[in-house]
């Protein structure tokens, strides 16, 4: 290959800065759009099971609405769709104050919100209907039912599966820069702008994922391992 | 797909060219009689197929009415023009296999380019402004300080604004699409890029009146038509073709013609611009 590698553009002038805006910007981001998405997902999740069938409606609509149409069309629509629902000074106040930051977070939660309920509804079918029943039985009404004993067990069976999309809502953060969000992505392609070194730059943005990746999924492993109910998950495979 | 087809085009042209020979280029067209040009079919106004399907445009009239006689004058007999379709990738390739005599489109005159290929004088000149709504305060480059300015990702605006302008609230977007829907909406109070386009972006708005493009260039894109590298004679005679349009005024009819109140796409001439033009030949 003729190519002449030049590692120190990734260290030289203002790169390491930018990349290290970059990860500051994607972590904040991600952070933020888990929060939303986990609120989100835990509640309609939760309200796809009940009795009540307006309540599962409501909850399989928000659920097939936003997780049938693309991320990148979700970031569109809060960035451009939204604003204008509000008064002129008020979207003054919002474009000054980083919008596209808030359009990018909530584009993120409410589109892996839908993809998280399933996940969790996925860990409450698991549960047998009869730990429900004798919830009810006991005196609980379905909200003691659910806060106190299906969604505690639920949630210690869907670590895996949650680690997963939350690995995925972490990449997909990078769709924000297409509505100028400049996270890790967009740090990289700059670098690339003003070296022409697109292998290094590149190469940098992927071991940042990576690395940012593992430690999530190692930070998660850890959870899991902590919050495991003995005997409720009968082959714990050994760890690592 | 356009890009790599075009690549390959190049490659192809520059693989099976005769390796030039020091030709002169004035004695080939008086051999032939035809001055071959590389020109663009869709970049109006510069050089496009229009309606009609006729290959028309600003920078084909420059040489059909500026240069050809300069040309036919060296010469000393009557010539006919001949166009070929030339493309960013394919057209210094174009030139130095002898494939065409001359590059006129919408090349940019760069010094990177100038260590491959000639350029003649500046024939158009554009640089980067600010396309505002109507009534809007900014004014140009120096009232763009805590304003939110969209602007294309990787560009050079984006980088002369990022280093000199750091008061101003840069948004950057991946493409024009975006950047120019950002404008519509007032996410941003601007969007910046060369001039030239920002005109042809007004044109298309929903309600082009209700914009204008606004501020003096802060970066240069002056457009030349490309040559052979040191071909003396044949620059000296296209230069003179421009020289006498600039002098006689005919030079501002075509302009007028194109760019005019009723042109295929107005942008009137600043007086900076014409201030830059008439300079090359020492007014």
């Amino acid at each position: 290959m003729n190519y002449t590698f030049k590692w120190s553009v990734l260290w030289s002038g203002q790169s390491g800065a930018w990349l290290l805006q970059g990860v500051i910007t994607t972590l904040e981001l991600s952070a933020l759009a888990w929060l939303i998405a986990v609120v989100l997902g835990i509640l309609s999740g939760a309200l796809r099971t009940v009795p009540f069938p307006p309540l599962r409606w409501l909850a399989t609509f928000y659920v097939e609405f936003f997780r049938n149409v693309p991320l990148l069309v979700w970031m569109f629509f809060w960035y451009f769709a939204v604003p204008p629902l509000l008064p002129r000074p008020a979207q003054d106040w919002l474009f000054n104050h980083g919008a596209e930051f808030w359009a990018g977070t909530l584009a993120l939660g409410v589109y892996h919100g839908a993809r998280m309920s399933e996940v969790i509804r996925s860990g409450i079918g698991a549960i047998p209907r009869t730990q429900f029943e004798a919830s009810v039985a006991m005196g609980l009404t379905t909200f003691q039912a659910y806060r106190l004993v299906i969604l505690p067990v639920a949630l210690r069976l869907i670590v895996p599966p949650g680690t997963n999309e939350s690995l995925n809502l972490l990449k997909n953060s990078s769709v924000a820069l297409t509505i100028s969000v400049a996270e890790l992505t967009f740090q990289t392609r700059q670098i690339e702008t003003y070296t022409a070194k697109a292998i290094e730059a590149l190469t940098a943005g992927t071991l940042i994922y990576l690395v940012m990746c593992l430690s999530i999924a190692t930070i998660m492993a850890r959870v899991e391992h902590h919050y495991a109910i003995p005997g409720l998950i009968s082959r714990r495979q050994p760890a690592g | 797909m356009m890009r790599t087809l075009s690549l390959l085009l190049a490659l192809a042209v520059a693989l099976t060219a005769t390796p030039a020979l020091a030709q002169d280029t004035l004695d080939k067209i008086k051999a032939s009689g035809v001055l071959v040009i590389g020109t663009r079919t869709g970049s109006p106004p510069f050089a496009y197929v229009n309606k009609n399907n006729e290959w028309v445009g600003f920078s084909i009239d420059l040489v059909e009415q500026l240069v050809k006689p300069s040309v036919e004058k060296a010469v000393g007999k009557s010539i006919k023009i001949e166009k070929k379709e030339s493309t960013p990738p394919t057209r210094i390739p174009l030139l130095t296999s002898n494939s065409v005599d001359l590059i006129a489109g919408t090349m940019t005159d760069t010094p990177q380019r100038r260590e491959s290929v000639d350029f003649s004088l500046t024939f158009f000149y554009t640089g980067a402004q600010f396309l505002v709504k109507k009534g809007s305060p900014i004014h140009g480059v120096n009232d763009i300080a805590g304003k939110r300015i969209a602007s294309q990702q990787g560009s050079t605006n984006a980088k002369i604004l990022r280093e000199k302008y750091p008061q101003a609230q840069l948004r950057e977007f991946p493409d024009q699409p975006a950047a120019f829907q950002a404008l519509l909406q007032g996410q941003v109070d601007a969007y910046t890029n060369d001039g030239i386009q920002l005109a042809g972006l007004k044109v298309k708005a929903p309600k082009p009146d209700d914009w204008e493009v606004v501020g003096d260039f802060y970066s240069e894109e002056p457009y030349g038509m490309a040559m052979r590298k040191g071909d003396a004679k044949f620059k000296a005679a296209v230069d003179a073709g421009l020289k006498r349009g600039f002098e006689s005024g005919k030079y501002f009819e075509i302009y007028d013609k194109w760019f005019g109140a009723k042109g295929e796409l107005p942008y009137p001439m600043t007086p900076q611009v014409k201030a830059y033009l008439l300079k090359q030949i020492g007014k």
